[in-house]
């Protein structure tokens, strides 16, 4: 087991990882998922010692790491822009961490031409790195990774370079490599599909602070905060800025901006009595939980302005207009809505994720279709 | 506002041809996608529209006048790329003023049109801020006001969101597209992400290697690719591709996958009675168009296992293995299975495509269903 305590690296007034704790079990792929400036790439780093923490220590199997070098932790790694060695042909860098190990020349080929295969780079295992594009370097710096034993496999967005089919592609053997292995992982990643794709558990950072360590459908269903919530998903969650008032004596939400109230739950008056009135909640809606009605029923009342539709194949997407929000809600392809018609959604607080000063306080209830 | 049309364009540069001839006929106040991969010549043709490029041979005409050797300034096209460099010692009003300014309009015009593009943008909160006070997103918005204050004949937009995020970018697809809708320019957009160009555009133009292979709108490139190349590249997870070979069998017409039988989907029976299938097919098949079975049954007949799951939030991929060929299957979210589990799968006949694996050329046709008449409850 690997165990980050505390780990924090300050570069200059920067603080690019802070206070960070987490574990990755044996056999576990951890997918480590932010933005850009997530101090990301620095926390890979700093596991496979090229970096010191400031403060705090990676532990592996209850031992620091503190005093081991790099070369000393027996890690295997891909860098989104490794360098491949260049005098090298591609089998020459596939086999490298194998002969450097010493293994038999038989092995060595039947691995290199196991691993080619995998990754589609067979046809090329005579060319040297300079002729080869950006995606196919970064299946062979993946594949050399790949290729030898090691405690902990440490890859840093290993196929952000290939194009979306090839990438669709490579996540599936990436997955079932990893698993055929069972190797312990951890991956490096912007991309949520890829994220949610290939974890068995997702730790969510932003600049530099843990937001989320959780399995993909914790970090889906049921993110922590408001920034979980808005990073993981396409259609991204439509968030609605709301007022908590009372009005003639019942608790109410009112939309920013327009006349809309939607009835606060129990739920949301249990936090307020425990925790007091925060300064600001929100209301967030996955465009997959919401749903939307031509004419006004006992659930769709509340009334939004066809904003824009968008045809997405299998599916569309309409952008309804509330207040000064706006709210996306898939529907049906055959379902037709003329943009400044009225429509009428379901915001039951049962579809609805509900924020206090950014912190989950209420999830959906889980569908059983 | 004017209609565009191209008409044998053609791009040699040195010996590589980017366009190849292509020709297309773009209505006044349409929103036409240019969608491809890199390379494919989307961005040279749209340069050239702007005059940014010298044409090799062919013709560009603006509402039926040719315009081929007028100055890019002449053109009055407003162009939006990828970065706008915004004025940095302007604020957003004097910003988005600066075209006209430039074009010498009186101050109360100037005004006016300000004002109004930045209600239609929403950002007449930001008018007196400066451009380093502003988001990214903010930020192009005010250069796509700015490009917009001109009242141009054509917009032309180049990839203008391809690097905001994924919350950006769904904004700014909903604004591009409600923007098109309430002012009605010609809008031409260039992208190579097939999702933002359903999404928007009235027309899709697919191009590859300098070529159209098809245009049409979003459901027609959608339901009815008009070959493998556009049927792989829009639609995401992409389409899956199985090479069959076609038989007939007393009576019956079947298509062979590696020995595994498919039945012939009833739409492409006509074709099989008048014996315009090729021995040698490409099926193709959206991963939300097939459905899986833990047991084989009366249409769960097609034997495939289980090689990863990928769970996505709303959906969960599930890649299959069929003998040595891949597939993809969208399927509930809350579908877990192991590897190497046996599926038995069943194929959508209304949505599974036929090509001729020779040419790629696209075999059969599906008709969409009819849009619900008003509409009803959504679920």
């Amino acid at each position: 087991m690997l165990e980050l305590r505390s780990l924090t690296k300050v570069f200059g007034r920067t603080v690019a990882v802070n206070d960070l704790s987490t574990a990755c079990k044996e056999c576990e792929l951890l997918v480590i998922f932010g933005p850009a400036g997530a101090g990301k790439t620095t926390t890979l780093r700093l596991i496979a010692g090229i970096l010191k923490p400031t403060s705090g220590e990676v532990y592996f199997n209850g031992q620091p790491l503190k005093d081991i070098p790099p070369e000393g932790r027996n890690m295997s790694m891909a860098f989104e822009n490794y360098v491949l060695y260049s005098h090298l042909s591609v089998y020459g860098n596939l086999a490298f961490p194998l002969r450097a190990r010493r293994y038999p020349d038989e092995e060595i080929q039947r691995l290199v031409q196991r691993m080619a295969g995998i990754l589609q780079i067979s046809e090329m295992l005579d060319r040297r790195p300079g002729f080869l594009s950006g995606g196919q370097r970064q299946r062979v710096a993946l594949g050399r990774a790949l290729i030898r034993e090691a405690d902990v496999y440490l890859l840093d967005e290993p196929i952000s370079h290939l194009d979306a089919k090839l990438r669709h592609h490579m996540r599936g053997e990436l997955k079932a490599i990893c698993a055929e292995k069972e190797a312990t992982v951890i991956h490096v990643t912007t991309d949520y599909r890829e994220a949610m794709a290939l974890a068995d558990r997702v730790v969510v950072l932003n600049k530099g602070r843990l937001m989320q360590l959780g399995t993909p459908g914790d970090i889906f269903q049921r993110p922590a905060n408001d920034f979980v919530a808005g990073f993981v998903g396409d259609p991204p969650m439509s968030f609605m800025e709301v007022e908590y008032v009372e009005e003639d004596g019942q608790p109410v939400f009112r939309i920013a901006e327009s006349e809309i109230r939607l009835p606060a739950t129990p739920r949301v008056r249990a936090h307020i009595k425990e925790k007091g009135l925060p300064d600001a909640f929100r209301l967030g809606a996955r465009a997959a939980d919401v749903t939307v009605s031509p004419s006004a029923d006992e659930n769709h009342n509340v009334p939004g302005e066809v904003y824009v539709t968008e045809m997405l194949g299998h599916r569309s997407l309409l952008t309804a207009r509330l207040g000064e929000n706006l709210v996306q809600v898939v529907t049906p392809p055959e379902e037709t809505f003329e943009v400044r018609d009225t429509v009428w959604l379901d915001l039951s607080q049962d579809n609805l994720h509900v924020f206090a000063d950014g912190l989950a306080i209420a999830h959906p209830q889980p569908k059983g279709n | 506002m004017a209609s565009v049309t191209l008409e044998k364009l053609w791009k040699k540069y040195g010996k590589v041809d980017a366009v190849c001839g292509i020709s297309l006929e773009i209505a006044d106040g349409e929103f036409v996608s240019f969608l491809g991969p890199s390379g494919c010549g989307k961005s040279s043709t749209l340069r050239m529209i702007a005059g940014l490029e010298e044409i090799t041979s062919g013709n560009i005409y603006f509402d039926g006048e040719l315009i081929n050797k007028v100055r890019p300034r002449d053109r009055n096209v407003a162009m939006a790329f990828e970065t706008y460099a915004l004025y940095p010692t302007l604020n957003v009003y004097e910003n988005v003023a600066f075209p006209l300014r430039a074009a010498r309009r009186s101050d109360a015009e100037v005004d006016k049109r300000v004002r109004e593009i930045a209600g239609i943008l929403e950002i007449t909160d930001l008018l007196d801020r400066m451009p380093a006070h502003l988001s990214g997103g903010q930020q192009q918005l005010v250069g796509v006001a700015r490009a917009l204050a001109r009242e141009p004949r054509v917009f032309l937009l180049d990839e203008p969101i391809s690097h905001l995020d994924t919350r950006q970018r769904a904004r700014m697809r909903a604004y591009l597209k409600r923007l098109h809708i309430e002012l009605g320019y010609t809008m031409i957009y260039v992208t190579h992400d097939q999702e933002e160009a359903m999404a928007m555009a009235d027309r899709v133009a697919v191009m590859d290697q300098g070529l159209i292979p098809q245009v049409g709108t979003p459901e027609e490139i959608f339901d009815n690719p008009a070959d493998t190349f556009v049927a792989g590249f829009v639609g995401e997870p992409p389409m899956n591709f199985l090479e069959c070979e076609y038989r007939q069998e007393a009576k019956r017409y079947l298509l062979d996958h590696n020995g595994i039988t498919i039945e012939m989907p009833p739409h492409s029976e006509a074709l099989a009675q008048r014996g315009a299938i090729p021995q040698r097919v490409t099926l193709g098949i959206r991963p939300f168009y097939i459905d899986i079975g833990l047991e084989k049954s009366a249409i769960h007949t097609i034997p495939a296992e289980v090689f990863v799951v990928e769970p996505l939030g709303d959906m969960t991929v599930v890649s299959a293995k069929m003998l040595e060929t891949r597939l993809q299957i969208v399927t509930a979210p809350e579908f877990r299975a192991q590897s190497k589990q046996p599926l038995w799968l069943a194929f959508d006949p209304d949505h599974t495509l036929l090509f001729d694996a020779e040419t790629g050329h696209a075999l059969t046709t599906q008709t969409r269903q009819e849009p619900a008449a008003g509409g009803s409850k959504a679920s």
